[in-house]
């Protein structure tokens, strides 16, 4: 099974219900005293017709009772299905699944170790991998290909995602257009738009420009997606000292904020539009560096725990690094945010496998995290408390200084204990004989039998033409 | 001059209060104002500029010591002789270009600019070509400074160098370009004259592009 169980587990209560109410509160003032800008003529519409307030510079000033209407009403359940129409990532409190990011501009290129920018094939490959590692539950596009052109690249990333693997998919347009497009090809693949509405294949990531200034093709997409009941993150993100306050609570509720125009305007076009929420993306700006740091521990526990608050299904980030090689930085970075934003509760966490604060992707990096992700899931099963497990009777009969290792007991249970892929536990000289590498090393040349090896399930020729057609 | 040494100290500090109240005392005794801006508060400001590359000051310090400089300026202006403009480094018009929404970069390179004591004329974000080189012309700019974030923007770069080229007016300002997608390489495919990977580069780029404009005129 997919994805990560917490039904009985550890979770982390990182706010108390007293402090995110109090950030929910600063969200609401924030949008009924500030107010938001709307680019976009018909989510403006929407707005005077629900009698929002407008100001002086065209700021839109929404009441809390319309937030609180349109929380009310938003689904908090989500059910994804892959490209055979099977519900495998139901977005539900407790269920925690993993999947890529998008549009880097850069790749570590496996092969070669170098840095460079990113292609199509780059994107065929990302994919490919995604497929077959078995803890990666979603698709995203991983690049932004460098060798085609602009417009088309959007597009030929959902060819890429739908072609190359089974699993659901998270998909990013810069463009208004591209997303008709890329929609009409998930509703193709689903068997017509009524059937993917009920048993949606694709969801979307908009990102906003700001939290109170909500650009144009943003709001078309926005406003598209929810007369079709597709689920869409609405994610405007606020860089903490630079775009927003720098402490904490200023930057997410801020943030969070700018995602509650998004909720509301979804509602207030089909009330019961599915919006998966991230509680407010409150970056750390390094202001050392001059750059945006995707893993400050700032960043973590308070997002997911707003999230919670509001019960809907929570879009969490994690797997990344601000490191430039997937070096000892990575895999530490990467494993906390990963156990972090699992404990939190997030519902669907993308990302993994980015470095450099997202500017570039590693394949090593993803495959590296699906083993992170397995021994995550081990620990959050938890463990059986009974008379089998406790093996009182076994104790007694052993004795004091009892060989546990020739029992039936041993024999029915050892392969309860999780086992690494990658992770090497052997004696040195073990290490030596097999390989003698570093981590980094040895995830190379396992990303490169993957893609040496494994056929994703192909896609029906005659869907194969009919996306061609409409993705190019 | 007995004068100088408390000056790079206090804008080393950040001091506001302190730099104004020095500045006052170079006019009130007499001592030549530009000599206290090169070898008091322009020196001030490279040990400010060494510390922030070190990782030792952060931007909001080197904001703040930029800041007090700037406050003594303004009491010193006044005293400079014609045509002296008080150390400043150049004059940059900056935006992010048509289409593109995304001005934390670029606000980020603006501030920095001004800490290194360049006069900035910001003209927002989803600027058009036009409007870069119609303030370059007005304020008679060193450098047009243009930002993209997304690599459908980004190819209005080329846009701005032509059009530059198209009205006679490439030789009399330089161009530098950056944020996220773009790269040296699309940088000199656009015809662009620099290029900053983040904003302390951005900075050294305008330094040079200065120099070179002034120098090469």
């Amino acid at each position: 099974m997919a994805g990560v169980n917490m039904a009985h587990n550890p979770n982390l209560t990182y706010l108390s219900r007293a402090q995110a109410e109090k950030i929910h509160a600063a969200s609401l003032e924030i949008l009924e005293r500030v107010g938001a800008l709307i680019d976009d003529e018909e989510s403006a519409a929407l707005l005077r017709k629900a009698s929002v307030a407008v100001g002086d510079g065209d700021t839109f000033h929404i009441s809390p009772k319309l937030v609180e209407w349109a929380l009310s009403v938003a689904p908090k359940r989500i059910v994804l299905h892959n490209r055979n129409a099977e519900p495998v990532i139901p977005l539900e409190p407790g269920r925690i699944y993993f999947g890529l990011g998008s549009d880097c501009l850069f790749i570590l290129d496996h092969r070669t170790g170098k840095r460079r920018q990113a292609t199509l094939q780059d994107v065929n490959e990302a994919i490919r991998l995604a497929d077959a590692l078995p803890n990666i539950d979603f698709l995203m596009s991983a690049v932004l290909p460098s060798d085609v052109p602009t417009e088309a690249a959007n597009r030929l990333q959902m060819r890429s995602m739908i072609e190359n693997s089974t699993k659901p998919i998270m998909f990013v347009t810069n463009d208004f257009d591209s997303c008709l497009d890329v929609v009409q090809a998930a509703e193709f693949v689903a068997g017509g738009a009524k059937l993917h509405e009920q048993k949606p294949y694709c969801c979307c990531y908009i990102n906003v420009t700001a939290p109170l200034r909500h650009n144009v093709d943003s709001l078309q997409k926005l406003l598209f997606l929810a007369a079709k009941g597709l689920p869409t993150t609405y994610t405007p993100m606020v860089l903490r000292g630079v775009s927003g306050p720098v402490t904490s609570a200023g930057a997410v509720a801020l943030a969070n904020a700018g995602e509650l125009v998004g909720l509301v305007l979804a509602q207030l076009k089909r009330e019961g539009a599915p919006i998966i929420h991230s509680g407010g993306y409150g970056d750390v700006f390094d202001m050392r560096t001059t750059t945006g740091a995707y893993t400050g521990p700032e960043s973590y526990g308070v997002r997911t725990a707003m999230g919670a608050y509001y019960g809907l299904p929570i879009f969490g980030l994690g797997g990344s690094s601000d490191s430039k090689l997937p070096d000892e930085q990575a895999a530490a970075e990467a494993s906390l945010t990963l156990l972090f934003e699992t404990l939190g509760g997030a519902n669907l966490i993308h990302d993994v496998g980015y470095m450099e604060s997202g500017k570039c992707y590693s394949l090593e990096m993803l495959a590296i995290c699906d083993e992170l992700i397995s021994y995550i899931r081990r620990y959050c099963q938890g463990i059986e408390v009974n008379d089998e497990t406790l093996a009182l009777d076994l104790i007694a009969e052993l004795g004091p200084e009892g060989d546990y290792l020739p029992t039936e007991h041993t024999v029915n249970h050892y392969k309860e204990t999780w086992y690494p892929r990658l992770f090497n536990r052997n004696h040195y000289d073990g290490w030596l004989a097999e390989d003698g590498l570093t981590l980094h090393r040895r995830t190379q040349r396992r990303v490169e039998e993957i893609l040496q090896s494994h056929t994703p399930e192909p896609l029906e020729g005659k869907i194969k033409q009919e996306i061609e057609a409409i993705l190019g | 001059m007995e004068l100088f040494k408390p000056i790079v100290e206090a804008t080393v500090a950040g001091d506001e209060e302190r730099c104004v109240a020095l500045a006052q005392e170079v006019i009130d005794k007499g001592v030549d104002p530009l000599q206290a801006i090169e070898q008091g508060y322009t020196k001030g400001m490279a040990i400010v500029g060494d510390k922030f590359s070190r990782m030792e000051y952060y931007l909001p310090e080197l904001i703040r010591c930029a800041d007090a400089m700037k406050a003594a300026m303004d009491v010193l202006k006044p005293h400079l002789g014609k045509g002296q403009d008080g150390g400043v480094q150049g004059t940059v018009v900056i935006g992010t270009i048509q289409g593109d929404l995304h001005d934390l970069g670029k606000n980020i390179v603006k501030t920095m600019l001004q800490a290194a004591a360049f006069t900035v004329h910001d003209l927002g974000c989803d600027v058009q070509v036009r409007s870069f080189i119609d303030k370059a012309e007005e304020q008679d700019v060193d450098v047009i400074a243009a930002s993209a974030i997304l690599t459908t923007t980004m190819a209005y770069m080329p846009d701005l160098v032509n059009l530059l080229s198209d009205m006679n007016l490439r030789d009399r300002f330089k161009v530098m370009v950056g944020g996220a997608p773009v790269t040296p390489e699309y940088a000199d495919e656009a015809g662009a004259d620099g290029y900053g990977e983040n904003a302390a580069e951005a900075v050294e780029t305008a330094k040079r592009l200065v120099q070179s404009r002034r120098g090469g005129a």
